[in-house]
């Protein structure tokens, strides 16, 4: 497969790294939370941004709705942090909860601006971040060209294509759980469903021939 | 798929299972999985052809589409907002999370707060860019009630416990309602 060609080495882009966030460690920051550590509520936040994150743009918020469902989801942990009988499942709580909330905000219709691939191109050609530095260098420019591509391919995809592999490209990779609880779907579906969709993102990658 | 998930924004906080057969037994490896779980995210199984994609994927969403600073800065900060010295009341009824069985009927969003000993119903109407609460406080009682998010005011609730929230702005709103005999906050929600 084509595809097998966008690997992290050919690409040379920088990021952050599967960092160790697991459900212990998410636990614990949590519960000290809970005592009152800013700290590790800071860590916690942190740790598990990527993913609420990526649940709000799986459900193609714009960014104004979605800002606002992210703050509103934090929020609400915030409320919750002396009744939690599962800490290990704040992944999951999170997940859900901005599920709802976006789905509340796409009832609402309030303002109908769904995420385009231009929008999210044109920011990443527009900010001023290192990564955006980076990618704009003169060595950069074919694996920015990559890139584009790439997501250009992902959104093409299918609905439901699109939105599990934009909740399963958080960093970390979530669990499947937590995949689950974004979607509302059942776990065991996740993954075949990854398989066809990951499969069909190659193809299309290779029609256009991008390796 | 099972039916529609739980909606957590019920009482109780955190929902007891996630939605579907994946919930994690506990008491298992650690991660709250079995060794080998074939859904195990981080299974060797995993590791397939398809693997180097997904990361490239993923590191494509980490430059295109990352979490925009400012809100992360808003989600650390939203810690010290916590309101140690108040009940909690959950949302237990919004009109946002239900089917629509009127034609055209999205408005008002009726929204009800529920804590021990005290009901906060409120009705939601946006306007363009402004929206507006009318609220009931049940058993009707007086209460001076503070809004919070985007412009925080302060309200009155009059002897019937009815107040209003004029000149609401879209974003995370909850009320911290002070009574005689106690301090009730409601759940963050999205206006």
């Amino acid at each position: 497969m084509s595809a097998g060609g966008l690997t992290r080495r050919t690409m040379m882009i920088p990021a952050p790294r599967d960092v160790a966030v697991d459900r212990d460690s998410i636990a614990s920051l949590f519960l000290a939370a809970a005592e009152g550590d800013a700290a590790a509520w800071k860590a916690l936040v942190e740790g598990m941004t990527p993913l609420v994150w990526s649940v709000i743009r799986a459900h193609r918020l714009s960014d104004a709705d979605g800002a606002e469902v992210f703050q509103t989801t934090w929020l609400r942990l915030t409320q919750h942090l002396g009744r939690i009988r599962e800490p290990e499942k704040v992944g999951s709580w999170l997940a859900s909860t901005a599920r709802h909330e976006c789905l509340k905000v796409i009832h609402a219709a309030r303002r109908v601006s769904p995420v385009g691939d231009l929008e999210i191109l044109d920011r990443g050609s527009g900010g001023d971040t290192p990564e955006d530095e980076l990618i704009r260098s003169e060595e950069a420019a074919a694996d920015s060209e990559r890139v584009r591509q790439l997501w250009q391919a992902f959104e093409e995809l299918g609905e439901t294509c699109r939105r599990l592999l934009r909740v399963l490209m958080a960093s970390p990779r979530p669990h499947y759980s937590d995949v689950s609880s974004a979607l509302g779907i059942p776990v065991g579906s996740i993954g075949p469903t990854r398989q066809r969709c990951l499969r069909r993102l190659g193809a299309l990658l290779a029609e256009r021939g991008v390796r | 798929m099972n039916g529609p998930p739980p909606d957590t924004d019920g009482p109780g906080g955190f929902p007891a299972e996630p939605d579907g057969p994946g919930s994690f037994p506990l008491g298992t490896d650690g991660r709250g999985r079995f060794p080998g779980d074939p859904d195990d995210p981080d299974d060797p199984a995993e590791d397939d052809a398809e693997a180097g994609l997904e990361q490239a994927l993923r590191d494509a969403a980490a430059l295109l589409d990352p979490v925009p600073t400012e809100l992360v800065q808003a989600a650390v900060d939203a810690y010290t907002l916590r309101t140690l010295d108040a009940e909690l009341a959950d949302l237990t009824f919004d009109s946002l999370a239900e089917p629509v069985l009127v034609r055209g009927g999205r408005q008002p969003r009726l929204a009800t707060f529920h804590a021990p000993g005290v009901t906060i119903d409120v009705e939601i109407t946006v306007m363009g860019a402004i929206g507006r609460v009318l609220g009931q406080v049940i058993p009707a009682q007086p209460a001076e009630i503070e809004v919070r998010g985007r412009r925080p005011a302060d309200v009155s609730a009059d002897a019937m416990g009815r107040f209003v929230c004029d000149e609401v702005p879209p974003g995370p709103f909850s009320l911290r309602c002070r009574f005689p005999a106690a301090v009730v906050t409601t759940e963050w929600i999205v206006i």
